[in-house]
């Protein structure tokens, strides 16, 4: 049974054709990533989903309920950057949430519980305007934590955070998707999600340009790209060519890009180092899934 | 489980919008209370109103002059009553619409400046629920300011010069008990056009999501109204502008008190919240809630476009000034002037310690009222001459008659300044019997008359 089911969801701007038959499914437990270059519909989804904007047409189920306008309690979610009242502080914006909710009752500890969980509790008596865009993301995810959601939709929930931030959301969501919540985050960056999603919908331009598991996707993806740079990049590209599963050329601002798994690539850097050519620089430019990303997003 | 089809035709018109709940009601409103206090300009909005009326009638105490173009503005060193009443005057033309404004002028355009539509849509309130809660924040806030007003100036007024009895508009006495009645229902009976402004700046705060507009548009409207309340003889333009409406209790100050224009202005106030909200509701219902929030940069293309379609409103406003029967008239003048000045005629023969035989009448002949502008009709400044028979010293000559020519502003709710030379009638301040300096009721006549 699916926590979320959108079938055939069309909103249209003007002439623009925002969402374009869009369908997604989201199982329990499941960590859908909903991926896709700015512009390509991700946001409008998660918008037409949360119901702040209303489609023009197709189907929409979050646990079960059609109600596009009252979302089920335990569905929450937040679009584009988080927003707050700047003149309160996150506690008492989280306050005001629970109200909403309709769930004063316990607030105060389900409050602390959830800032804890977002690293937040050390400034939540601080004015929100004093907060840093990645604070605010840490409050906007204590804010749908106060739910206790069973579906989460997530509108690129790592964007402004540093390192520490990011792994910090993706313990996260991994922890309510392993207690049975279905999770729905977009990202335009598929390094920042690769290692929290099972699942992945790519959008271009408001259509669904593929849907399927990680694995699907891993195994259909391209090599890695690498950025190389030797000695003697004439020899090397010659080298490189030589050898089986390994694509190589020139680059467009010098040296070479090469096109290999890691293991063909040691082959490589073996053959390079036997031919006395000495390795000045090497780097990965793109994963297998962001090369199939930029493949199946390409416009 | 199956997924629900949503018909586009509904979606579009939103005709799924929810019936709000009034728990989700109460809790929006909740909401709203917690987040307008916390809030500056809110809080200094009820200071001001708290503390303004005791500042003036503080000012008032320390000063000799007195607001006389103000209603009731002659008697504010002579009782309390009249304090509150000059506050409440100065309260319907700018004060109130301005705090009004500042109250629920950015309750909706704040949600956008905020970029925080989403934070709250995202919750278990519905769209009817949380524009419910903020039409009642704004409701709430709206009774507060015009409790704190009337509280203070009632109370400053009685503080600072007592619970004296007042001069009614048909120059009668009203007892001090009276008149805390009838200032108490006069507050009362302002509550419905604050209401109605506050629901313009709703409407304004929903449609132009710009708090500029929101909050600065309904003081501005007030002035313009007062301006418009100003030209033309026709009386039905004028009844359907909110700020006519916080006139109506003038008609309660008469010696028979007239209720008309009390019921109209009513009706119409609850008209303009109606309108108000109705369209409010219908933007916020249809409205796709997407984008980023409003840039300031942006923010001022809107009040560009609504001072345009402003200036068109007031155009059209201003042809329509002769619309209807004419409410003031020269008759409707005189019918309400002669009885005052006789009242207060005897008034201040009593003060100064004369015998009023019961029953004596002024001998008064050929009353005339002018208008000074072209038509004999409508607010504006008027000349009467009241022609009063005054026997001779010596008794021999038949009475001669003496003319008093009072300078009298009309407003367009039918209640008068009348100001006559001293001449005749003494200067502004006497001596009573008792050797007290007291107002002389003769020299600044207020009246009123029913225009409906």
């Amino acid at each position: 049974m699916s926590a979320l089911i959108a079938t055939g969801l069309v909103k249209r701007f003007g002439d623009t054709r925002a969402l374009d038959g869009v369908a997604v499914t989201v199982a329990p437990g499941e960590v859908r990533g909903l991926l896709g270059l700015n512009g390509a519909g991700k946001t409008t989804l998660l918008r037409v989903l949360l119901g702040l904007v209303r489609a023009d047409a197709g189907n929409v189920a979050l646990l079960g309920s059609g109600d596009p306008e009252r979302r089920p309690r335990d569905v929450a979610g937040c679009v584009e950057e988080p927003s707050f009242y700047p003149y309160l502080t996150g506690r008492a914006n989280l306050e005001l949430l629970t109200e909403l909710d309709g769930t004063r009752r316990d607030a105060p500890a389900r409050i602390d519980t959830a800032l804890k969980r977002c690293g937040l509790n050390g400034r939540s008596d601080d004015r929100v305007a004093g907060y840093s865009t990645g604070m605010r993301q840490r409050l906007q995810l204590a804010a749908a934590l106060l739910r206790a959601p069973r579906l989460l939709l997530l509108d690129e929930p790592t964007s402004g955070l540093d390192p520490a931030g990011l792994r910090d959301v993706a313990r996260l969501v991994r922890e309510l998707a392993d207690g049975g919540a279905a999770v729905l985050l977009s990202s335009h960056q598929i390094g920042e999600v690769e290692a929290i999603c099972d699942t992945y919908t790519v959008l271009r331009e408001g259509r669904v340009a593929w849907d399927g598991s990680a694995a699907a996707l891993r195994a259909q993806a391209p090599s890695s790209n690498w950025a190389l740079e030797t000695a003697d990049d004439a020899r090397a590209l010659e080298l490189a060519e030589q050898l089986d599963r390994i694509g190589a050329g020139r680059a467009e601002h010098g040296g070479l890009r090469i096109s290999a798994e890691e293991l063909d690539l040691d082959r490589l850097t073996v053959a390079l180092g036997r031919a006395g050519i000495a390795i000045r620089r090497l780097e990965q430019v793109s994963t297998p899934l962001e090369s199939m990303f930029f493949t199946l997003t390409a416009r | 489980m199956s997924a629900t089809r949503i018909p586009s035709a509904r979606l579009l018109l939103g005709a799924r919008a929810r019936r709000p709940s009034l728990a989700g009601a109460a809790a929006a409103f909740r909401v709203e209370r917690r987040k307008l206090s916390a809030q500056l300009a809110i809080r200094l909005a009820l200071l001001a109103a708290a503390l303004g009326p005791v500042a003036f009638a503080g000012i008032l105490e320390l000063q000799s002059g007195s607001p006389g173009d103000s209603l009731y503005g002659v008697w504010v060193h002579s009782s309390g009553f009249a304090v509150s009443l000059v506050v409440l005057g100065f309260a319907g033309s700018w004060g109130l619409p301005l705090l009004v404004g500042i109250l629920a002028g950015d309750l909706f355009s704040s949600e956008d400046r905020h970029g925080t539509w989403k934070l709250v849509l995202t919750r278990s309130s519905s769209r009817g629920e949380l524009f419910a809660g903020k039409v009642l924040a704004a409701g709430a806030g709206t009774l507060a300011v015009l409790g704190l007003a009337a509280a203070s100036s009632l109370i400053a007024g009685l503080v600072f010069v007592g619970p004296h009895h007042l001069v009614s508009l048909s120059g009668t006495i009203l007892s001090p008990g009276r008149c805390l009645w009838l200032v108490l229902v006069s507050w009362l009976l302002c509550a419905l056009p604050a209401l109605a402004f506050a629901a313009f700046a709703l409407l304004l705060s929903v449609a132009t999501r710009n708090g500029i507009v929101g909050v600065l548009a309904p003081a501005i409207a007030a002035l313009v109204m007062q301006l418009l309340l100003l030209g033309g003889s026709g009386v039905w333009a004028h009844t359907l502008l909110i700020s006519w409406a916080f006139d109506a209790w003038h008609g309660l100050f008469t010696a028979r008190p007239f209720l008309g224009p009390v019921l109209a202005s009513s009706a119409v106030s609850l008209a303009w919240i109606a309108v108000c909200l109705a369209i409010a509701w219908r933007i916020v219902r249809r409205r796709d809630f997407a984008g980023p929030p409003v840039s300031r940069r942006d923010g001022w293309r809107t009040p560009v476009q609504v001072a345009a379609a402003a200036v068109a409103v007031v155009a059209l406003l201003v042809a329509a000034g002769n619309w209807g029967p004419a409410g003031i008239t020269a008759s409707r003048l005189k019918t309400s002037l002669i009885p005052a000045f006789e009242r207060l005629t005897f008034l201040q023969q009593r003060e100064l310690g004369r015998t009023i035989v019961p029953g004596t009448k002024l001998d008064i002949v050929l009353p005339s009222c002018s208008h000074r502008g072209s038509a004999p009709r409508g607010p504006g400044d008027w000349v009467c001459t009241i022609n009063v028979l005054i026997p001779s010293s010596s008794g021999s000559l038949p009475p001669q008659p003496t003319p008093v020519t009072y300078d009298v502003s009309v407003a367009s709710d039918g209640c008068f300044k009348a100001e006559s030379p001293p001449a005749f009638v003494g200067q502004q301040l006497m001596r009573d019997s008792s050797g007290d300096e007291v107002v002389n009721p003769l020299y600044t006549i207020y009246g009123c008359f029913n225009v409906l």
